[in-house]
């Protein structure tokens, strides 16, 4: 892989961190999917950094399955709308809990009001 | 002199439990007895078996989630009960009957002193060290008691206990950020904005029954995602601080 390639790699995975800890700091991504996220971009950004990483991984690769490096472009492009698709999910996710917790917490509230009163008649 | 009725300190205690049939009758009866002054609210975190069949007539009021959400929602969850219903304080115990509801007595006399805005129950604040706890597990506490006291200035030594007195002090901040189990992840968040957190020796008993609420794959999931949410909630409450000042 050349410097340059090597640059947008990193800088790319800059960008995909950055988005991930901001959805998850806001709440729009469930920390358990981020996490995969923020560990295999760290993971992939080190192999980018170390030359006899990059060295292995690419020998072992090619060896194992030769692609074209087009389709690096096409894993990015998945990642992201990964990234997405699971922010949508964890959106959807967040509103079911909080009608969860709402009903549970008005539930309770009711049969309180009714334990009180039935503890005042006695 | 007795303090009138409304001017006491009111207090909630919370059980979150999740298929404890098994033991939840007993210890809400064991907190009844010991604690006859609070209020008892348990949190069904979407059982699957009869736990709440078992509080029937226990005098608890139950708050049923319609699906499991996770230790951290149903502990949301009984801090929302709390404010909206005025609580002055809210009690934390484990419904797998590890807590003995006799001990909160002494938390609550600390808790009184006023020192504190949150108070842990804690297995290992008189030792400080983990004998007799599995290895995987002892790394863990001691990675996580080690972060709490670099990140937040004050090492918590027991930072997954269950047994907690939370004041009223902290409720919003608690209800405003996401957390996982409100572990270390809770406690560092929390003590950067200022509040106060201490620990009180406590004894806890074996679980007897069922399964605990980690499984294997959790072992390796639960550090990564509590290191990125101590990291997040580092920068959440920081950034708050600054934008209250």
């Amino acid at each position: 892989m050349t410097f340059a390639g090597v640059l947008l790699g990193v800088a790319i995975g800059i960008v995909l961190l950055s988005w991930v800890m901001n959805l998850i700091g806001r709440d729009r991504l469930y920390v358990g999917y981020g996490v995969i996220f923020v560990f295999g971009t760290l993971v992939a950004m080190t192999v980018l950094i170390v030359p006899p990483l990059l060295d292995a991984v690419t020998r072992a690769s090619v060896r194992l399955l030769p692609v074209p490096s087009l389709s690096i472009v096409a894993l990015v492009i998945f990642t992201f709308l990964m990234v997405y698709v699971f922010t949508q999910i964890t959106v959807l996710s967040n509103r079911v809990m909080r009608l969860a917790k709402e009903l549970a917490i008005r539930n309770a509230q009711q049969e309180g009001d009714v334990e009180r009163r039935a503890a005042e008649r006695r | 002199m007795d303090i009138p009725p409304d001017r006491r300190c009111r207090s909630l205690v919370a059980v979150p439990a999740y298929n404890e049939t098994a033991t939840i009758r007993a210890v809400i009866d064991a907190v009844r007895a010991n604690l006859p002054d609070c209020d008892v609210l348990v949190v069904d975190d979407g059982s699957r078996d009869e736990a709440v069949a078992a509080l029937s007539g226990s005098g608890a009021v139950v708050a049923t989630h319609l699906c499991n959400l996770g230790y951290g929602h149903a502990i949301q969850t009984a801090v929302l009960y709390a404010t909206r219903l005025g609580y002055d304080r809210l009690i934390t115990l484990d419904a797998d009957g590890q807590h003995d509801p006799a001990q909160v007595r002494g938390l609550l006399t600390e808790f009184d002193s006023g020192r504190w805005d949150i108070l842990i129950g804690s297995r290992y604040v008189v030792q400080r060290k983990y004998d007799g706890v599995p290895l995987g597990r002892r790394l863990g506490m001691q990675l996580f008691s080690t972060l709490v006291g670099l990140l937040a200035g004050h090492r918590i030594y027991d930072t997954t206990s269950g047994l907690k007195i939370i004041g009223r002090r902290a409720f919003v901040p608690l209800t405003r950020w996401h957390f996982i189990d409100f572990h270390a992840e809770a406690l560092v968040y929390l003590m950067r904005l200022g509040f106060r957190i201490g620990e009180f020796p406590i004894t806890v008993r074996e679980r007897r029954h069922g399964p605990s609420m980690y499984s294997a794959l959790s072992h390796v999931k639960y550090p990564l995602k509590t290191i990125l949410m101590l990291l997040l909630g580092v920068v959440h409450a920081d950034l708050s601080r600054r934008r209250a000042s």
